[in-house]
């Protein structure tokens, strides 16, 4: 049974189609990426699952029944406009989110300190929210949303603002969460992050799904026509008629085929006047993917 | 519920906690306390200390003027008499109210066979207390003058000119007899209205800057994701409200204790007896939780739509209109507190609390009268609440621009 689940919802605002028949689910376990340029439509489709905005037309199903309030206690949610109440401490305010979500006072204490030692930031439950810095208050946002252990986690642009180190800190916990059985849902314009950590992904464009599935399956629908070569001697093979495009750093070579281009005639060719280290066909990154099926389409 | 009750307790704790509180809860009757205190004390001295001359062609009112002029309640008074004046007196005199020598000539010339004719003389035409003193030193002085001179005792002629003054007793529903003073009685319902008003109008504006605080601070959605907007807002009327009701309940205590003290017991003896009904004690709080909350909800409706502060302000003078309008009407409800004006004015839910007190300062209504215009301010606060509560969901995820009136109309249909 999906975890969350939509169907050819729809979503529009005065004369602006926000969201447009979009359908998507994700399971328990998984690590989803919603990914689109900016206006696609990300944030208009997460706030309809958090019953936040209702759709126009089309069913959002959350734990396999039709949205309704109740569902929410199960979800951990950290918005793309989020912020913290400044003058209350940290401490408090997650013992107050804590307590929204159903957790007892002492309780959600208890979690919050963990959490903090988790994520490094023990040293600041006393301190005020306004005197943190805004990494800091992200992390605590970031908590806010898991204190509960909800067992669907919906995150919109979770890493934006974060420095490397919190990043990958933050990379870390949620693949833990993803081990433990939960269905994790992320926006993104970060394409690395997705590679590394989304089981599968849905591209919206323009309110629509341009691209859904599973990361493996979609990359293997498109063709592996980028070549690295790593060779010593002559250069010659740049000038093959396999190649639609080239760039050599000194015996460093990225090279595009044409479609239907021949890698392994190409390999021949360079065989046959250099000395070759390295001969690796790549497949393309999502972030070509995502150039390719966007391409000068999106809103932004 | 129990989400409703978080809110407001969070919306509690942390206003009680906030400065504002404190400056508030002892500085509004300070300040109060001083107008009060300034007004008084500074009619105490107002007109007195003057430099006078009684010019008059008859000598007799002249010295029986001058004695009425420097009395108790101006014993710094400093009076020339001349008399009799001649007309070169006159020129002299005046020149001396040119070059401030003297604040002020008052000349009476005495014709036979009529009554005297007064003019008074000074650089300033504002000084109406001075001016009301001489007539009345006139007055007075002519009647004592033509009744001893026509044969009456010096006694009899002073009771008669000093008048008799009334006993103003108020008689209660259940046939007792209080002690009452029109003026207090003014005084008694300002005093109470004025709080009424200031503390609905605060804490009013607290919803309001509580709700554009968090709209800055982007909290909102967070707190979609666990709350409803009506309980959110419910929670926020509430956890004010309740901040509200902690400062007049500091208030009243202080006010009780001060009441009960030695200080206070001359205060309620005598002409400035002041009486607190229990309805009046009950009531208060009652009319502030109403006003409170039909203020509050139109502030929040209107808060969600706004961007900054600053754009709240302009609606502060719709908010204040109808504190104005009631304390327009001060005088026409403490005067008559039963006309239809003041029936109506007591009715009209935003003027209800403050009408109603300013009315029970004088008389205590009929029981129909609060029953209906507490049903009226509870029908409005429902309604204001239906109206808030739509403008509230769609404001408060919007963010960047100002909704102008079409936009405003769209968000009420939307569910």
């Amino acid at each position: 049974m999906p975890v969350v689940e939509l169907a050819e919802v729809t979503k529009v605002y005065e004369n602006k189609v926000a969201v447009d028949h979009l359908s998507l689910s994700i399971e328990a376990g998984q690590m989803f990426g919603l990914l689109g340029p900016n206006g696609a439509g990300k944030t208009s489709s997460i706030r309809m699952m958090m019953g936040i905005t209702m759709p126009d037309s089309g069913e959002v199903k959350i734990f396999g029944k039709p949205f309704e309030r109740q569902s929410l206690e199960r979800v951990g949610y950290l918005p793309e406009e989020r912020g913290l109440y400044k003058k209350m401490k940290v401490v408090e305010q997650l013992v107050f989110f804590g307590e929204l979500h159903g957790l007892t006072a002492t309780e959600a204490r208890k979690r919050a300190a963990d959490w903090a030692e988790r994520l490094q930031i023990a040293e600041s439950l006393d301190k005020k929210t306004e005197e943190l810095s805004k990494g800091m208050q992200q992390k605590i946002q970031f908590i806010a949303s898991l204190l509960h252990d909800p067992s669907l986690i919906v995150m919109d642009e979770p890493f934006s603002g974060l420095d490397p180190v919190n990043a990958t800190l933050l990379e870390r916990t949620l693949i833990d969460l993803k081990d433990q059985g939960k269905a994790i849902l992320f926006s993104t314009h970060r394409m690395d992050q997705v590679e590394k950590l989304c089981d599968s992904i849905c591209l919206v464009n323009r309110g629509a799904a341009v691209l859904a599935g599973k990361v493996r399956e979609i990359k293997s629908r498109y063709e592996r026509n980028r070549v690295i070569v790593e060779f010593e001697g002559n250069a010659a093979f740049l000038n093959s008629n396999e190649i639609a495009e080239s760039n050599n750093y000194s015996g460093h070579a990225e090279i595009r085929l044409k479609p239907h281009g021949d890698a392994q005639k190409l390999l021949h060719e360079a065989a046959a006047g250099a000395t070759i280290y390295r001969f690796e066909l790549v497949e393309p990154s999502l972030e070509e993917i995502f150039i390719q099926t966007v391409g000068g389409k999106s809103d932004a | 519920m129990r989400n409703i009750f978080l809110i407001a307790k969070r919306e509690y704790l942390e206003q009680i906690r906030g400065r504002a509180f404190r400056m508030t809860t002892i500085g509004l009757p300070a300040v109060f306390a001083a107008v009060i205190a300034v007004s008084y004390l500074s009619s105490l001295g107002l007109g007195s200390g003057k430099h006078l001359a009684i010019a008059a062609t008859d000598p007799a009112l002249a010295s029986e003027i001058k004695d009425r002029v420097v009395s108790k309640k101006d014993q710094k008074a400093i009076v020339d008499v001349i008399a009799p004046a001649t007309a070169a007196d006159r020129g002299r005199l005046l020149e001396q109210v040119r070059n401030k020598t003297i604040d002020g000539l008052f000349w009476i010339e005495s014709p036979v066979g009529a009554l005297p004719k007064a003019t008074y003389f000074s650089k300033s035409s504002g000084d109406f207390v001075t001016t009301r003193r001489l007539k009345t030193a006139l007055n007075d002085g002519l009647v004592n003058e033509r009744l001893t001179t026509g044969g009456m005792q010096q006694e009899q002629a002073d009771a008669l000119v000093k008048g008799i003054s009334i006993n103003t007793l108020q008689v209660k529903v259940d046939g007792q007899l209080v002690k009452s003073s029109a003026e207090m009685s003014l005084w008694k319902g300002y005093v109470m209205a004025f709080l009424l008003s200031m503390t609905t109008i605060i804490y009013g504006m607290n919803v309001a800057r509580s709700i554009i605080q968090e709209k800055t601070s982007r909290i909102f959605e967070v707190m979609l994701a666990t709350a409803k907007p009506t309980d959110m807002l419910a929670g926020k009327l509430i956890g004010v409200g309740a901040v509200g009701m902690t400062q007049i309940a500091i208030w009243l205590v202080t006010a009780i204790v001060l009441f009960a003290s030695p200080f206070a017991a001359a205060l309620m003896s005598g002409d400035l007896s002041i009486s607190f009904s229990w309805a009046e004690g009950v009531l208060f709080p009652v009319y502030f939780l109403l006003g409170f909350l039909l203020y509050s909800s139109l502030f929040a409706g209107l808060a969600a739509t706004c961007e900054t502060e600053q754009e709240l302000q302009m609606y502060m003078p719709l908010a204040a209109a109808p504190t104005w309008l009631s304390f327009s009407m001060i005088l026409l409800i403490v005067n008559d507190s039963n006309s239809p004006w003041s029936v109506a004015a007591s009715l009209f839910p935003p003027t209800a609390p403050i009408i109603m007190f300013l009315r029970m300062a004088s008389q205590t209504p009929p029981l129909w009268q609060f029953a209906a215009s507490i049903g009226l301010m509870m029908l409005s606060i429902w309604a204001t609440l239906w109206f808030s509560s739509k403008l509230y969901r769609v404001g408060i995820l919007m963010y960047g621009k100002r909704a102008t009136l079409p936009e405003l109309l769209r968000w009420l249909r939307y569910s």
